[in-house]
C-alpha cells in the first residue's frame, strides 16, 4: 500500500532523541511485542513541575490541553445557557446568578443588551479558539501523533510546552476581559469593523483590545503547534510506516496542521491592524481615513474558512479510527478518505467568500466563491458514503465511543445538507445570519466535532488513564445527548426559516418574531436539559479516574502502535522503535485467528500463507 | 405595525415579492433533494447498526473498499451540486440585472440604530450625496448645491412603497455594517460603510405592513433597530407623496 515516494524511516530523529538523553533504556534488540514499562523511568524522575506544569513529554502535555480546554467547555456553555435564557425569556430576571452581577451588565437581574452581545460574542470565542482546537487539536494531537507514529516524542518537545503555555495565557486573557472597564468584546466572534475598531461604537474598547491580544496569544499556540505536528509526522515515523500506513487520525491532523499554519498568521495580522484602529488611529478598516470595513472580512474569512475544516478534520480522523475498530473492519476507501481530506484543506482556502455574498463585496466574485463552495462539498459527500461503506457488512459493537461516532456521521449529514441551502446564493438571501445558520454551524460544531471528541475521549480514556469509564453512564450519556442535542438545534432550522436574525437580545420586540417566542422557550428549556447532561460525563470522568477498572493495554482490540503499550507509558513511549508492517485497519483479515492485526505484528510464514489462501478463495 | 404571524409557524413566512418566489423555488428543490438524502442515508445508518450488529463468532467483511461506488459517490454529488450552482447563479444574475427605468429609487442609509430613507420627490432624481460630506448637521452626506436634490425628503425608520412597482434601493451606512432585511421580500443586503450599494431592487406582489429589521450585529442597540415598511396601493401612495411636497400652495399665494 506504501507508495516509495512517501515512505520514509525516521532513524536521524530516534539518534536526536538518544542524544537529550529523554529516551533512557538501551534500545533492545528482540523482536518481541509485549509491551513493557519503561523500566529506567524512576532513575530519571522528574520533580512534579516538570512532570506536571512544565512537562515536556507530549503525552502530559495532551492531557494538560485536555484538562483545560474541559474546563473552558463548561465556561462556554454556561456562557451558551446564558445566552439561551435572554432569548428564551428576555427581561425576565435571571434566577439565582442574577444576583451576582453588577451594573451595567445586569441591572434588576435582568441581561441587559450590551451584556448579551457579550455573551454571545464570549461563548463563541471561548469554543472555537478555547475548546474545539485545543481538544482536538492540542489534546488528541499531542496525545497521540508520536503514539501513533510510533515516535519517542515530538519534534520539538519544549516548543510544545511553550505551545500548551501560550494558549494557557490565551484562555487567561479572554477570562480577564469580563473584569475590565466596559466588559468584554461584543462585537461577535467575527469582530466585524468598523464595529469592533472604534471604541465610540462598540464601548469596549479594553475587552476588544484584550480580545484581539487573545486571540493573537493564541495564534501563537496554534502556529508552534502546527510545526511541530508537520515536523514530528513527516520526520519521525517508525520504520516501515509510510505515509499511506498512517491512521485517518494522524492524516487528519497533519492536514489540520498545514491548514493552521497557513491560515492562523493572517488573522493574527488582521488582528493586530484591528489593535491598532482601535488604540491608535490607523483606518485599515475605515473608510474615514481610507480604509474598507470589507477588508477586515476578507482577511477574516481567509482565516475563518479554513478554521472551519481545522474543526472539523481532526473529528473526521477520530470517527474514522473508531467506526473501523468497533465495525471490525477496514475503512472502505482509505485512499480516498485521505484524498478527500488533501482536497478539503486545499478547497479550503478559495472558499471564504461565500460568508460574504451579502456582504456588498463585488457580485462577479459571489458567482466563483459559490461554484467553489458546491466543489468542497463533494469531498465531505464522499466521505459520509465511505464512513458507511465502513459500517456496511461489519461486526458492530456498539461502544459508548462507537455510539458517539454513529452520532457524529448521523449529524454530520445533517449539518452538511443544511449547508447547502446556504451555498445557493438566492436561497442565502432569504437564511443568511438567520438562526437557520445558527442550527447548521451547531450541527457540525456540536453534533460533529464535539461528538467526536466525545467518541475520542471514551476511545482513547483507557490508554490517557490506564483505567476504564463506566460504560454505562457513557451510553446514558451518549443517548441523552444526542436526544436534547436535538430537540435544541433542529427547531432553529425552523426559527431562521421563520426570519428570525442571529445576535439579536430580544426577538419578541419584532411583530413578525413574536409568535415564534414559544418555540424560543422550548429551545432553552432543551439546551438547559442538553447542558445538565453533559455533567454526567465530567462525573463519569472524574469518578473513573479515581475509581475506574484498571484497562488493559488494548481493551478494543484496535490495530494502532498505542495499544501496544501498557500503561503508564513512560516517558520516551517505546522501549523499542516498533517497525510497522500493516496498515491502520487490518480488521477481520481472512485466515487469521484474531480478528484484528496489529500494524507492528509480523506475521510468520505460515499464517502469510493462510491468509493468502484466504484471500485468494474470498475472492 | 405589522401584524404578526399566524400562519404556518415551523415554516417560511409568505412571499410578497417576485424575486422571492424565484428563490423559494431552489428553496424547495434543495429541501426536497436534501429531504430524500437525509432520509435514505439515516435509514441505511441505522439499517447497518441493526443487520450489523455484533454476534459472537461473526467475521466482518474484509473489503477495503470499491472503486466502482467511489467514482460513482464522487460524480454524482458533483453533477447535482454543480446542476444546483447553475441554476442558482442563473438565478442570482437575474436579481443584478439593472433595474427597470420606471423603478422608484430610494436611498436607505443606516446609522446606530436606525433607518434614513431619501425619497426623490416629484423630479424623480435624488440629489448627490458623498460619504465624505457626513456630518452631524448633515447625516446623509448631501450635496447642497444639486438641483435634484431640492425636492428630495427623508423619513426615519419609515418606509412608504407602492406595490407592483420596481423599487430601487441605494444602500449606505453611516457608522458600522448593518443590514437591511425583509424575511418575506426574501432580501437581504448588508449596508456598509464608506461605500453605495446600488444592485438591489424588487418587485412587492400585496399590500400590507412589514418589518424592516437589522441584521448585522451593529451595537448595543443593534436588536431593536428596525424600521415600517409599508406596501400601498399606487393612489395611497401618491396621496402619502403629497405630505411631503416641499412648496405646498399656500406659500406660492403670500408670495403673489
Amino acid at each position: 500500500m506504501a507508495s516509495g515516494i512517501f515512505t520514509r524511516t525516521a532513524t536521524g530523529s530516534h539518534d536526536q532523541t538518544v542524544k537529550r538523553g529523554i529516551f533512557m533504556s538501551s534500545i533492545a534488540t528482540t523482536e518481541s511485542h509485549t509491551p513493557q514499562p519503561d523500566a529506567s523511568h524512576g532513575e530519571h524522575k522528574l520533580g512534579f513541575f516538570r512532570t506536571y506544569i512544565f512537562s515536556t513529554d507530549h503525552k502530559m502535555i495532551g492531557l494538560q490541553y485536555l484538562f483545560t480546554s474541559l474546563f473552558f467547555l463548561l465556561i462556554g456553555g454556561f456562557l451558551a445557557l446564558l445566552v439561551r435564557w435572554q432569548i428564551g425569556f428576555p427581561n425576565t430576571p435571571l434566577p439565582i446568578l442574577g444576583q451576582f452581577l453588577r451594573e451595567p451588565y445586569v441591572i434588576d437581574a435582568i441581561i441587559q443588551p450590551a451584556f448579551y452581545n457579550m455573551l454571545f460574542t464570549m461563548h463563541a470565542t471561548i469554543m472555537v479558539f478555547l475548546v474545539i482546537m485545543p481538544l482536538l487539536i492540542g489534546a488528541f494531537g499531542n496525545f497521540l501523533i508520536p503514539l501513533h507514529i510510533g515516535a519517542k516524542d515530538m519534534a520539538f518537545p519544549v516548543l510544545n510546552g511553550v505551545s500548551y503555555w501560550l494558549y494557557f495565557v490565551s484562555g487567561a486573557i479572554m477570562l480577564s476581559s469580563f473584569f475590565v472597564t466596559g466588559g468584554s468584546a461584543n462585537s461577535g466572534w467575527t469582530a466585524y469593523a468598523p464595529l469592533s475598531a472604534v471604541a465610540t461604537y462598540n464601548l469596549t474598547q479594553q475587552g476588544q483590545s484584550l480580545w484581539i491580544l487573545g486571540i493573537f496569544v493564541n495564534g501563537l499556540a496554534s502556529i508552534a503547534g502546527a510545526i511541530n505536528y508537520i515536523t514530528t509526522i513527516l520526520l519521525m515515523r517508525a520504520p516501515g510506516l509510510g505515509l499511506f500506513k498512517m491512521s485517518l487520525t494522524v492524516w487528519s491532523l497533519f492536514v489540520t496542521s498545514v491548514l493552521l499554519l497557513l491560515a492562523v498568521p493572517v488573522l493574527s495580522a488582521a488582528g493586530c491592524m484591528l489593535y491598532f484602529d482601535l488604540n491608535y488611529g490607523t483606518s485599515f478598516f475605515l473608510p474615514q481615513g481610507g480604509g474598507d470595513p470589507l477588508l477586515w472580512q476578507h482577511l477574516f474569512w481567509f482565516f475563518g474558512h479554513p478554521e472551519v475544516y481545522i474543526m472539523i478534520l481532526p473529528a473526521m480522523g477520530i470517527v474514522s479510527d473508531v467506526l473501523a475498530a468497533f465495525a471490525r473492519k477496514p475503512i472502505f476507501g482509505y485512499k480516498a478518505m485521505v484524498y478527500a481530506m488533501v482536497l478539503i484543506g486545499l478547497l479550503g482556502f478559495i472558499v471564504w467568500g461565500h460568508h460574504m455574498f451579502v456582504s456588498g463585496m463585488s457580485l462577479v466574485l459571489s458567482e466563483w466563491f459559490a461554484a467553489s463552495t458546491m466543489l468542497i462539498a463533494v469531498p465531505s459527500a464522499i466521505k459520509v458514503f465511505n464512513w458507511l461503506g465502513t459500517i456496511w457488512g461489519g461486526n458492530i459493537r456498539f461502544n459508548t465511543p462507537m455510539l458517539f461516532a454513529l452520532g457524529f456521521v448521523s449529524m454530520f449529514i445533517i449539518g452538511g445538507l443544511s449547508g447547502i441551502f446556504l451555498a445557493s446564493t438566492p436561497v442565502d438571501l432569504f437564511v443568511h445570519h438567520t438562526y437557520f445558520v445558527v442550527a447548521h454551524f451547531h450541527y457540525v460544531l456540536f453534533g460533529g466535532s464535539m461528538f467526536a471528541m466525545y467518541s475520542g475521549v471514551y476511545f482513547w480514556y483507557p490508554k490517557m488513564f490506564g483505567k476504564m469509564f463506566d460504560e454505562t453512564l457513557g451510553k446514558i450519556h451518549f443517548w441523552l445527548t444526542l436526544i436534547f442535542f436535538n430537540l435544541t438545534f433542529f427547531p432553529m432550522h425552523n426559527l431562521g426559516l421563520g426570519g428570525m436574525m442571529r445576535r439579536i437580545a430580544d426577538p419578541t420586540v419584532y411583530e413578525h418574531l413574536r409568535n415564534l417566542q414559544p418555540i424560543n422557550q422550548f429551545v432553552t428549556l432543551a439546551a438547559m436539559g442538553l447542558g445538565l447532561v453533559q455533567l454526567i460525563f465530567f462525573y463519569n470522568f472524574f469518578r473513573s479516574l479515581l475509581k475506574g477498572k484498571p484497562a488493559e493495554p488494548n481493551p478494543w482490540q484496535a490495530t494502532t502502535l498505542e495499544w501496544t503499550l501498557s500503561h503508564p507509558i513512560g516517558h520516551g513511549n517505546f522501549q523499542k522503535i516498533p517497525t510497522v508492517y500493516h496498515g491502520p485497519y487490518e480488521y477481520s483479515v481472512p485466515g487469521l485467528e484474531k480478528d484484528f492485526l496489529p500494524q507492528d505484528q509480523k506475521l510468520d510464514e505460515e499464517e502469510t500463507v493462510k491468509m493468502t489462501k484466504a484471500l485468494a478463495a474470498a475472492h | 405595525m405589522a401584524a404578526a404571524r399566524t400562519d404556518n409557524l415551523w415554516w417560511l413566512p409568505p412571499v410578497i415579492t417576485t424575486r422571492g418566489q424565484e428563490a423559494d423555488k431552489i428553496f424547495y428543490f434543495i429541501f426536497w433533494l436534501t429531504t430524500v438524502v437525509f432520509i435514505v442515508t439515516q435509514i441505511l445508518l441505522i439499517y447497518y447498526c441493526v443487520k450489523y450488529r455484533y454476534r459472537k463468532g461473526k467475521k466482518a467483511v474484509y473489503s477495503h473498499g470499491n472503486n466502482k461506488f467511489e467514482i460513482i459517490w464522487t460524480i454524482t454529488p458533483t453533477l447535482i451540486f454543480f446542476g444546483l450552482f447553475f441554476w442558482s447563479n442563473h438565478v442570482w444574475k437575474e436579481f443584478h440585472e439593472t433595474p427597470p427605468a420606471d423603478a422608484i429609487t430610494i436611498e436607505v442609509t443606516a446609522e446606530q440604530y436606525g433607518f434614513n430613507m431619501r425619497y426623490p420627490g416629484p423630479d424623480g432624481i435624488l440629489g448627490k450625496a458623498e460619504d465624505s460630506s457626513m456630518s452631524k448637521d448633515n447625516k446623509l452626506g448631501l450635496d447642497a448645491n444639486d438641483p435634484a436634490g431640492k425636492d428630495d425628503f427623508t423619513t426615519y425608520n419609515d418606509m412608504t412603497i407602492p406595490v407592483g412597482k420596481p423599487i430601487h434601493l441605494l444602500i449606505r451606512s453611516r457608522d458600522v455594517i448593518h443590514a437591511f432585511y425583509v424575511p418575506v421580500f426574501r432580501l437581504y443586503q448588508d449596508m456598509v460603510p464608506g461605500r453605495t450599494i446600488n444592485w438591489v431592487w424588487f418587485v412587492t406582489t400585496e399590500v400590507g405592513n412589514h418589518e424592516l429589521a437589522c441584521n448585522q450585529l451593529c451595537g448595543k442597540g443593534h436588536y431593536n433597530m428596525k424600521a415600517k415598511i409599508s406596501i400601498v396601493t399606487e393612489d395611497e401612495y401618491k396621496k402619502w407623496l403629497q405630505g411631503f411636497l416641499p412648496e405646498p400652495q399656500p406659500v406660492v399665494m403670500i408670495k403673489q
